[in-house]
């Protein structure tokens, strides 16, 4: 504070010094000199892919579409894709991943880390300019068990991250100095967070984590530029409110009933309306004291983004007994639909089926299975699952799902939706848990068969969700998708590959070993001085590649 | 100053005295308070099956529900983690209290009591060694193991790398496990031992077995013990549905008596 005080008094000096004419001579440099250090405003992020140059959300944009329209790298050339730098946080997690994705703008990469480390790097050479370590406290709850961050959101010169003690913090990008830190949620009693801010016209949203313990989901609006928040949406009802009649006619199991959204949304400027997909029932795998579908677990829903309200809903996993969270990346799209065009949003869901619904009214297009499952055969005219195994008739796909969080990617041109799909053969045995605030409530134990495990990256066709190409991986793999217009597909697997295939057919075309597993995160890209840069997150280094310089 | 003693000061006053006395009496708690080396509740059969209960709700989900863990998540095999040489109720103790830092393993501020249940629990289900007696003549079992198995297992300095090293086995494995793997080792090939044939253009009919494998690539100890690393793109063929490398013993080959004399041996190299 006094230091930013003195700062200013330098200039306020400095600009009685100066003459009038001087003054009128240096206003219009001054001025394109605050015109570029303002940073990107919310009509930058509804841009999207518009200036390459930037990376500025999540998926790059708000359809949580994550495919670049960026050629220079492409099928002819990508064998020679090279690493430029390698960037070592110092951080890890052992057991879960790296899953950050980078933003980028003005030459400088944004990047969150494990443990609440964040980073501003020069996106040309791989060094430093700022490195922020949130001091944690030792009694985390959720955030012990998943140390993980899933990246920033940015506005102006502001960057919004969340923490593993549930807060919300903004940050000043040109130093990494806290601007405001705001309690989202008690950590104690079960609560993190661990998702990228979804930035948009005068709002941060974010959700939390914590359905693995007696707390109850939510996602939240701030203001970005004081941290008050604007709104909030439970996502489990409270007695008596719509969806309440999907549970017992209990407070306290409707209070504890987990229900996390702990995943990015993505948003629909035009109908203002933000996706957002919510987590498990808790506890999650006994469900004899919740009977009923338990809303709005397991469900994608769509928020008003001035009010926060529910404008619809959709159930995939009605009560859930397999932690199978619906916390993905809803993607967006403008399709023909049998014929007419249609707004869709589409999910690749852990429970094994890939989801068309049209994102206007929620209304069931399409649900079909992409990995083997006997769960559901499969979903009915009416959106539900026609469930054949519970679980009690052998195995099903184990709780980390037939896929995860980690982002898929869609090609408009191609109809193609690019996800990493997960073969498991898992079986649950619940167990009545007892509730404690603090305390995990799993409610049950799970088996998973570790001689049947594989996993792959399949294109699947939107139009009907079958499989058009696969790439299989020695075992179940945690790793996202990017893809570009070039008709490249990039993906990383577990055992630490950085790979890019030909989007049309599959052929893979490029590999490199990263030395770690590629967890959670998908690749992001951009220009820079009329450069293509591909980076990817892998154990605890980020590695920027793009072609050699001619 | 610090070193001052109370006699240079010439008098002690009652505060000094008393608060001598409550030094000494903290003294004298202390060690029994904070350094508890062993599981109070070691003879409650009860506290095996409370800590059970605690270990399905707060640990199955990255352990297995068999404490066996879960390999993709680097969750390790805790039925296996009393056959580390140090490994105490102690450390156990204090690993699941402070958790493992940089992993996702949480510190847990369980009651001790609860943190033992789940330590007599870990105990419980612990691997269990060779119980019974060896009454096999361990000479005579010390030269059959130089002629029929040294060249693939190691104890202590010598020995060959293709099959587990065999120091110390008889506390993991009981006798009938032990019988069994040199009876019939197919029956039962552990992660690490899986074996392969394959062939490139410059290599025919390389057996041997897989330590790692990826997309693009595999690696490999052959049969003769050199580590060697394949691209997947130069296999010209690759068969894994093949027996273990190590050959069987039936009772023609080798008598209960002379596989009881091999067992006493390796139960003496401890």
């Amino acid at each position: 504070m006094n230091q930013s005080r003195a700062c200013h008094q330098i200039l306020r000096n400095r600009v009685k010094k100066s003459s009038l004419v001087a003054f009128g001579l240096l206003f219009p440099a001054l001025f394109a000199l605050a015109q570029d250090n303002s940073g990107p405003d919310y009509g930058d992020i509804l841009q999207g892919f518009e200036d390459p140059s930037r990376w500025l959300t999540y998926s790059g944009d708000y359809s949580g579409r994550r495919h670049s329209p960026l050629t220079q790298i492409n099928t002819e050339n990508v064998s020679s894709l090279r690493p430029v730098w390698t960037f070592q946080t110092g951080t890890t997690t052992r057991g879960r991943g790296f899953e950050t994705t980078p933003l980028v703008d003005d030459g400088v990469l944004y990047v969150t880390g494990s443990n609440n480390y964040a980073w501003a790097i020069d996106a040309k050479t791989g060094r430093r300019f700022w490195q922020y370590r949130r001091n944690l406290p030792e009694d985390l709850t959720y955030g012990a068990s998943a140390p993980v961050n899933r990246g920033f959101g940015m506005l102006g010169n502001s960057l919004f991250m969340v923490t593993l003690d549930a807060h919300l913090l903004a940050f000043d990008r040109r130093n990494g100095d806290i601007l405001w830190d705001v309690e989202l949620a008690d950590y104690r009693v079960g609560y993190a967070s661990t998702g990228a801010p979804l930035v948009i016209d005068g709002m941060v949203i974010t959700g939390i984590s914590g359905g693995e313990y007696a707390t109850r989901g939510f996602i939240d609006a701030y203001d970005p530029a004081t941290g008050e928040r604007i709104w909030r949406f439970n996502t489990i009802p409270g007695p008596g409110e719509p969806g309440s009649e999907t549970w017992p006619n209990d407070p306290e199991i409707l209070a504890k009933g987990g229900g996390g959204t702990w995943m990015n949304g993505s948003f629909d400027p035009e109908l203002n309306l933000i996706y957002w997909g919510v987590g498990n029932p808790n506890p999650d795998y006994y469900g004899d004291s919740r009977p009923g579908d338990n809303l709005y677990s397991n469900s994608l829903v769509a928020l008003d983004a001035d009010t926060g309200e529910l404008q619809w809903h959709y159930q995939f996993t009605p009560h859930d007994l397999n932690d199978w969270d619906s916390n993905h990346m809803p993607v967006l799209a403008d399709i023909q639909w049998q014929g007419e065009p249609r707004k869709v949003v589409m999910v690749g869901n852990r429970n094994g089926f890939f989801y068309v619904l049209d994102r206007v009214s929620g209304e069931f297009l399409l649900g079909k299975p992409f990995t083997a499952t006997t769960w559901a055969r499969e979903i009915g005219e009416d959106g539900r699952p026609i469930v054949l195994n519970d679980g009690s008739k052998g195995c099903l796909p184990d709780p980390w799902g037939s896929t995860n969080f980690m982002p898929p990617s869609f090609y408009p041109e191609l109809g193609l939706f690019y996800l990493t799909a997960r073969e498991t053969c898992a079986t649950i045995v619940p167990e009545e848990p007892n509730l404690v605030p603090g305390q995990a409530s799993f409610g049950g134990v799970v088996f998973i068969d570790p001689e049947q495990g594989s996993g792959a990256l399949r294109a699947l066709d939107v139009q009907t969700g079958e499989l058009r190409w696969e790439f299989a991986y020695p075992s179940p793999t945690f790793g996202g998708v990017l893809s570009t217009a070039a008709g490249l597909v990039f993906a990383g697997d577990h055992e630490g590959n950085f790979m890019a295939f030909d989007a049309v057919n599959g052929e893979n075309l490029w590999h490199y070993q990263t030395g770690s597993r590629i967890w959670g995160a998908g690749a992001m890209t951009h220009i820079l001085d009329g450069r293509q840069y591909v980076l990817i997150p892998s154990g605890s280094t980020l590695t920027a590649f793009a072609l050699p310089e001619r | 100053m610090r070193t001052e003693s109370i006699s240079d000061q010439g008098r002690i006053s009652l505060l000094q005295l008393a608060l001598f006395f409550a030094a000494f009496a903290v003294f004298l708690i202390a060690p029994t308070a904070t350094a508890q080396q062993t599981n109070p509740l070691a003879s409650d059969p009860r506290a095996a099956r409370a800590g059970g209960v605690i270990f399905r709700g707060q640990c199955a989900t990255c352990h297995g529900a068999d404490a066996k863990g879960i390999s993709s998540i680097d969750a390790p095999d805790l039925t296996m983690m009393w056959t580390q040489p140090g490994m105490t109720e102690n450390r156990v103790f204090t690993r699941i209290q402070a958790g493992v830092p940089g992993s996702i393993m949480p510190p847990h501020d369980f009651p001790d009591t609860e943190i033992w249940m789940l330590v007599s629990y870990l105990r419980s289900v612990a691997v269990t060694g060779s119980t019974g007696e060896f009454t096999g003549n361990s000479e005579n079992g010390g030269r059959l193991f130089a002629a029929h198995c040294s060249e693939c297992h190691r104890i202590g300095i010598s020995g060959g790398s293709l099959g587990p090293n065999l120091g110390r086995i008889t506390e993991r494995r009981s006798q009938a496990a032990l019988r069994s793997s040199v009876r019939a080792p197919s029956s039962s090939i552990g992660r690490g031992y899986k074996p392969i044939i394959l062939s490139t253009s410059s290599a025919s009919g390389v057996s041997g077995i897989i330590k790692g494998e990826d997309a693009f690539s595999i690696q490999i100890l052959d049969s003769s013990q050199r580590l060697r690393g394949f691209a997947k793109s130069e296999l010209l063929s690759s068969n894994r549905d093949i027996d273990s490398l190590m050959p069987e013993f039936p009772e023609g080959q080798l008598s209960d008596k002379q596989l009881d004399d091999i067992l006493s041996f390796l139960h003496q190299q401890r």
